[in-house]
């Protein structure tokens, strides 16, 4: 798929709206405006950006509890995004749910989830959807390295691929799981070996590379719509941050970090912008500054939006169709 | 001493091209397995010393560790002292380090690519390239037993190594007068102009191929030369040919599993150091054997030069049966 001047500098936006985004939900955290839990995407911004870039409004996602950056990627509304962090009614999950729930099936995207490995599942699912009402969508699955030793994530690898069905399985390995390194919980470093196993192509892409991502994407996405099924796409990242905001990750050493650093998605980005004579200094600094009225806009309407009543804790709960459980 | 080298990339075989087209799978935990046959075959054959490069999936420990609690490891292995990051950096800096310590005989596992950084940092050690990589046109597909049997020989120096090492021929590419970057198999001017994921599979967007050594069986962007103009090891000589204009429209495999139709020029033949220009006529990237690595803009011009400078490299069957009749295999 052909990339144009427009759908790179969308990506650069995609990628830096994520980031500021994240930015400005650890600093709302730190304030104690933002409740519960959160966990942040900064570092792992390309490859959201770079598989959802090649979606159709259509398609589906499956995220995970790092999913801000997922949601964003695919279209979601970051006002009802930052409202749903500060547990407002106006907010995706009408303030119930947090960052970790955050859904909208309008956009496709079938939720984030708080259980590790859950969204495996689920994608299978969509994918199954789609195959039996004879559309062309896809679903794509993103998770963890450490999600990929639940039993789900074989499940959905057997079932996805006997099955035929159109799903992108997208690993965001960010060497860690929790606190604990990859290497002291898996005996491979490529989760992408595990492919084989299931008769699924398996990559391995940067994962800080946007473009690279894209490329993988783009053709699971071309296999997946022509019926011959699932991929597994491995994209090695790291994440800038702890696991939730709060965790220092005293786990991870200085070195590693630096190593990592060095590799962050956004710099490389602009400097590929830069060097491509695609953008000027001045013409990101354009597209920084909309971004940060979006987010202020944004924080403002959480900030100003009401708090869930006290009768709605009983409200969704059940669907009203199921007459068993009125 | 006896010694050899082993670096190990544990990151070949595993790029789009799995996607793309339909290559080779090679695991990681099959690369150790490879390594252990080499050693035990080269231990067994009288190699004193092994000398291995440290890597993100510790291949080296892993090899060790298994060898030790089989108890079937009898010569100190060393895994190299050396800071890693991952990248092609650690091969590079290991081949320097293999080569400081004078080791007889280096063994590489990956594709071209990790052959390429090999290339990049080795002057007189004897090579031997074993193929876990996706196209393979430099490195052969065979079994780590065999090469622990030829490193041996290589190490014992029993074999005639006038016979068996032949010295393999490189591109270098200039910018400037300067020395950018070389290839060991072909150089691809492409319409690309990201790197992205490194692979390159797509003729449409090449408009240019130079070799210095192409073949029908070979693999890759090299074999649209190959399938009009044979350029063998041996030959004195590399080729260019353009793509996607001309009048002969060929069937070439340009990548596993894909052969695909391609119209090309006639081929140029280039001796060796001939110094040959090209002004680029977009925005676009260069890769080499098969990796997107430097970036271009249009008017630039770079030069290409096909040498001799490439490694020395072990003919395995050469060198297996120069060691038989040396006696090597009689105790």
């Amino acid at each position: 798929m052909e990339l144009t001047k427009g759908k790179i500098v969308d990506m650069y936006r995609t990628m830096k709206l994520i980031r500021d985004f994240e930015a400005n939900a650890s600093r709302l955290f730190a304030e104690g405006k933002i409740p519960g839990f959160v966990h942040l995407y900064i570092g792992e911004e390309a490859i959201a950006t770079g598989v959802c870039a090649g979606l159709n409004d259509d398609d589906y996602i499956t995220s995970t509890h790092r999913g801000h950056g997922h949601i964003i990627a695919k279209g979601g509304d970051i006002k009802y995004m930052m409202a749903e962090l500060y547990g407002k009614a106006t907010g995706y999950c009408k303030g119930k749910g947090g960052s970790m729930h955050i859904a909208d099936a309008n956009k496709g995207i079938l939720g984030a989830n708080g259980i590790v490995g859950a969204g495996h599942n689920i994608a299978v699912g969509a994918g199954l959807s789609a195959k039996y009402r004879g559309t062309d969508q896809v679903c794509v699955c993103f998770f963890g390295d450490g999600s990929t030793n639940q039993g789900t994530f074989h499940e959905a690898m057997n079932l996805a691929s006997i099955w035929k069905l159109p799903v992108i399985f997208v690993c965001e390995n960010n060497l860690y799981g929790i606190s604990m390194h990859q290497s002291k919980h898996q005996a491979i470093q490529d989760v992408a070996d595990r492919a084989v196993a299931y008769n699924v192509p398996g990559v391995i892409v940067d994962g800080n590379d946007v473009f690279a991502v894209y490329e993988a994407a783009t053709e699971a996405v071309v296999r997946a719509r022509a019926g011959q099924g699932p991929t597994l796409i491995e994209c090695k990242t790291y994440r800038h941050q702890g696991h939730f905001e709060g965790d220092p990750a005293i786990y991870k050493s200085s070195d590693e970090v630096s190593e990592w650093m060095a590799k962050d998605p956004i710099p490389r980005m602009v400097s590929y912008l830069l060097d491509s004579d695609i953008l000027t200094e001045k013409e990101i600094e354009g597209i920084d500054e909309e971004i940060s009225k979006e987010l202020e806009e944004a924080i403002k309407f959480a900030e100003e939006s009401p708090l869930p009543s006290l009768e709605s804790i009983v409200e969704d709960i059940y669907t009203d169709i199921v007459e068993e459980v009125r | 001493m006896n010694t050899i080298g082993i670096i190990a990339n544990p990151a070949s075989g595993k790029d789009i091209r799995r996607l793309v087209s339909h290559a080779t799978v090679v695991d990681n935990n099959e690369k150790v397995n490879i390594v252990k046959r080499i050693i035990l075959a080269a231990q067994g054959a009288g190699v004193e010393k092994v000398y291995i490069m440290p890597d993100t999936f510790i291949i080296g420990y892993k090899v060790v560790e298994e060898l030790t609690t089989s108890k079937e490891l009898q010569i100190p292995v060393e895994i190299l002292n050396m800071k890693i990051d991952g990248s092609v950096r650690d091969t590079i800096r290991a081949t320097e380090i293999m080569e400081e310590k004078s080791i007889r005989c280096i063994v590489v596992l990956g594709g071209d690519g990790t052959s390429r950084a090999v290339a990049k940092s080795i002057t007189c050690t004897p090579l031997i390239s074993v193929s876990t990589g996706t196209n393979n046109v430099y490195p052969e597909m065979i079994e780590g037993t065999v090469v622990g049997m030829a490193a041996a020989a290589i190490s014992t120096h029993m074999c005639d190594m006038d016979e068996t090492c032949t010295r393999d021929k490189r591109i270098e590419i200039y910018k400037d007068g300067n020395l950018v970057d070389i290839a060991l198999v072909d150089c691809v001017i492409s319409k690309q102009t990201y790197i992205g994921s490194r692979a390159i599979w797509k003729s449409a967007d090449i408009q240019k191929v130079v070799v210095s050594r192409a073949h029908p069986a070979s693999i890759g962007f090299s074999s649209i030369v190959g399938v009009k103009l044979l350029v063998k090891p041996e030959d004195d000589y590399g080729a260019s040919i353009n793509v996607n204009s001309g009048e002969n429209e060929l069937m070439a495999p340009i990548a596993a599993g894909t052969m695909e139709a391609v119209r090309v020029s006639e081929p140029i033949k280039h001796k060796l150091g001939e110094l040959f220009s090209l002004e680029m006529p977009y925005n676009g990237i260069i890769a080499l054997d098969g990796e997107r690595e430097i970036p271009f803009k249009k008017n630039q011009i770079f030069q290409f030069k096909i040498t001799r400078d490439g490694p020395y490299r072990v003919n395995i069957r050469k060198t297996l049966e120069s060691a038989q009749e040396k006696g090597f295999f009689i105790r």
